[in-house]
């Protein structure tokens, strides 16, 4: 028989696990949970009981229940890149960045590794190297760890995480506009699957280990943008002589302008014009311009030069959409 | 279908290991899963507590049997809450709970917290550190029940 207690409430006791009891707890989401309760350690229940029966105060206690924590494996990958960084066609050494966090409760090793064919994309950058970073969020091939998997896979505690490096190049073929996707992908040594999978006495302090809701496995995507720029260069002519005519006489003046047009979404950069000066003409002194201000004949702080058999105007660094327009004249001998 | 069979025997069986006073406590741990089968229906499951990690639903069960020729008066079964295991309901048990390590005690509702800032909020089930039920009229001679709460592992 079943003894309810009075007082303060009625108790319907456990076989009323009941109907409403069960909705109540369908009813609650599901949450994500932190690391939690580390692995390997012990869960002890014990109750007591103090009564009376006639003499004097008693207490008992129950028998103690201990149930070991077993080990989750959860792992997530994110990218750490707000926007897609940007590349420019054949370059090396272009990185990606990425945080891996243990999300189970025992500390786990995560094997690295980098999907760039999943498609979705313009191109497949070609993966060349894995870095482990050295804590400073800041990629430096010097100080921070070359990763091989199955060598070094990264050891993390519950709820630490570490930066990753993803290193590429970019293929020489890409135009401006294209896209290059890179997934980084991290999953427990332990091993993965399906969530509640689980590895028999292969947790953390001797339970078992359990795939978490993540499958044990983590993966996230960043990307590059091919940021290319090209250049294009006209080049006119205008004659004029004494006569008032167009007609290319000796002593002639020939105005010579160059329309430098910059196209794309990147720069271009170091960006100079040259011309030699064609035989049987003479430069006119002092006259190049560049965007219609004089410029100098001598290397020096402005922008343009004749050095005897040539002009030569430094535009520097010009980002695409921008036009610079360099005149300079001759004289027919 | 285990659901009822553990449900079963755990409303079966005696409290285990009786006192020598002959009014015995037994306390007895389950997992609490749910699955859902071909047609979508979820199920609760109650299982052995073999696999247990963070986020699982525990399903504590507390029976208490006199077995002695005397009423057991002032009848009071207390369970500290493990300290890795959040409180989360009783059933409709409705017992007393403290969140203060067992000074004081109340039903949930009626507790507070004080804030770092002075101001108080309503206890939550967070807070709760031990678990106890008071049952106000003695327990006969041979009479038994059983007590349950849940608990979520942290």
């Amino acid at each position: 028989m079943m003894k309810a207690p009075v007082g303060g409430a009625k108790h319907q006791l456990l076989p009323s696990c009941s109907a409403i009891a069960l909705l109540a707890a369908l009813a609650l989401p599901m949450q994500a949970q932190a690391a939690g309760t580390r692995a390997g350690s012990t869960i002890s229940n014990t109750a007591s009981a103090s009564f009376d029966t006639g003499g004097g105060s008693t207490t008992i206690n129950s028998n103690q229940v201990d149930l070991l924590v077993d080990e989750l494996l959860d792992v997530t990958v994110d990218s750490s890149n707000p926007a897609d960084v940007p590349t420019t066609p054949g370059a090396t050494g272009q990185v990606l960045t990425f945080s891996v966090t243990n999300n189970g409760n025992g500390v786990e090793n995560f094997v690295l590794s980098t999907i760039a064919n999943a498609g979705g994309d313009n191109y497949d950058p070609v993966v060349t190297q894995i870095y482990i970073d050295n804590g400073d969020g800041v990629f430096d091939a010097g100080t921070d760890t070359l990763y091989t998997p199955g060598a070094n896979d990264p050891e993390l505690d519950p709820d630490e995480s570490v930066t990753v490096f993803v290193v590429a190049t970019t293929p020489g073929t890409v135009v401006d506009g294209n896209r290059g996707i890179v997934s980084l992908v991290a999953t427990a040594v332990t091993g993965t699957g399906d969530p509640g999978d689980s590895f028999a006495g292969m947790g953390e302090g001797g339970g078992d280990a359990v795939v978490g809701s993540t499958g044990a496995d983590g993966t996230d995507a960043g990307a590059f943008i091919v940021s290319a720029a090209t250049v294009t260069l006209v080049k006119s002519a205008v004659v004029t002589n004494t006569l008032g005519t167009a007609d290319p006489i000796p002593g002639a003046t020939i105005t010579y302008t160059i329309v430098a047009t910059v196209a794309g979404s990147g720069s271009v950069s170091g960006l100079a014009i040259t011309d030699n000066i064609p035989a049987d003409t003479s430069y006119v002194a002092g006259s190049i311009t560049l965007g219609g201000v004089a410029q100098s004949d001598a290397v020096d702080a402005d922008a343009g030069d004749y050095n005897g058999t040539r002009i030569n105007v430094a535009l520097g660094t010009v980002a695409g959409g921008q036009t610079r327009t360099v005149t300079f004249r001759t004289t027919i001998d | 279908m285990r659901t009822a069979l553990f449900l079963l025997f755990a409303a079966l069986l005696p409290g285990q290991a009786l006192a020598a006073n002959q009014v015995a406590l037994a306390n007895d741990v389950f997992v609490e899963r749910v699955s859902t089968d071909a047609q979508g229906k979820q199920r609760i499951l109650l299982e052995e507590p073999k696999v247990v990690v963070p986020g699982d639903r525990l399903v504590f069960v507390l029976n208490y049997r006199n077995a002695g020729a005397q009423p057991a008066d002032k009848f009071v079964i207390t369970n500290p809450l493990p300290a890795a295991v959040r409180f989360a309901d009783a059933g409709d048990t409705r017992p007393l709970v403290s969140i203060d390590g067992g000074r004081d005690w109340g039903q949930l509702d009626q507790l507070t917290v004080t804030m770092a800032d002075g101001t108080r909020r309503a206890a939550q089930p967070d807070d709760v550190t031990h678990i106890r039920w008071a049952f106000q009229k003695p327990i006969p001679a041979g009479a038994s029940g059983k007590l349950m709460f849940r608990g979520v592992v942290k």
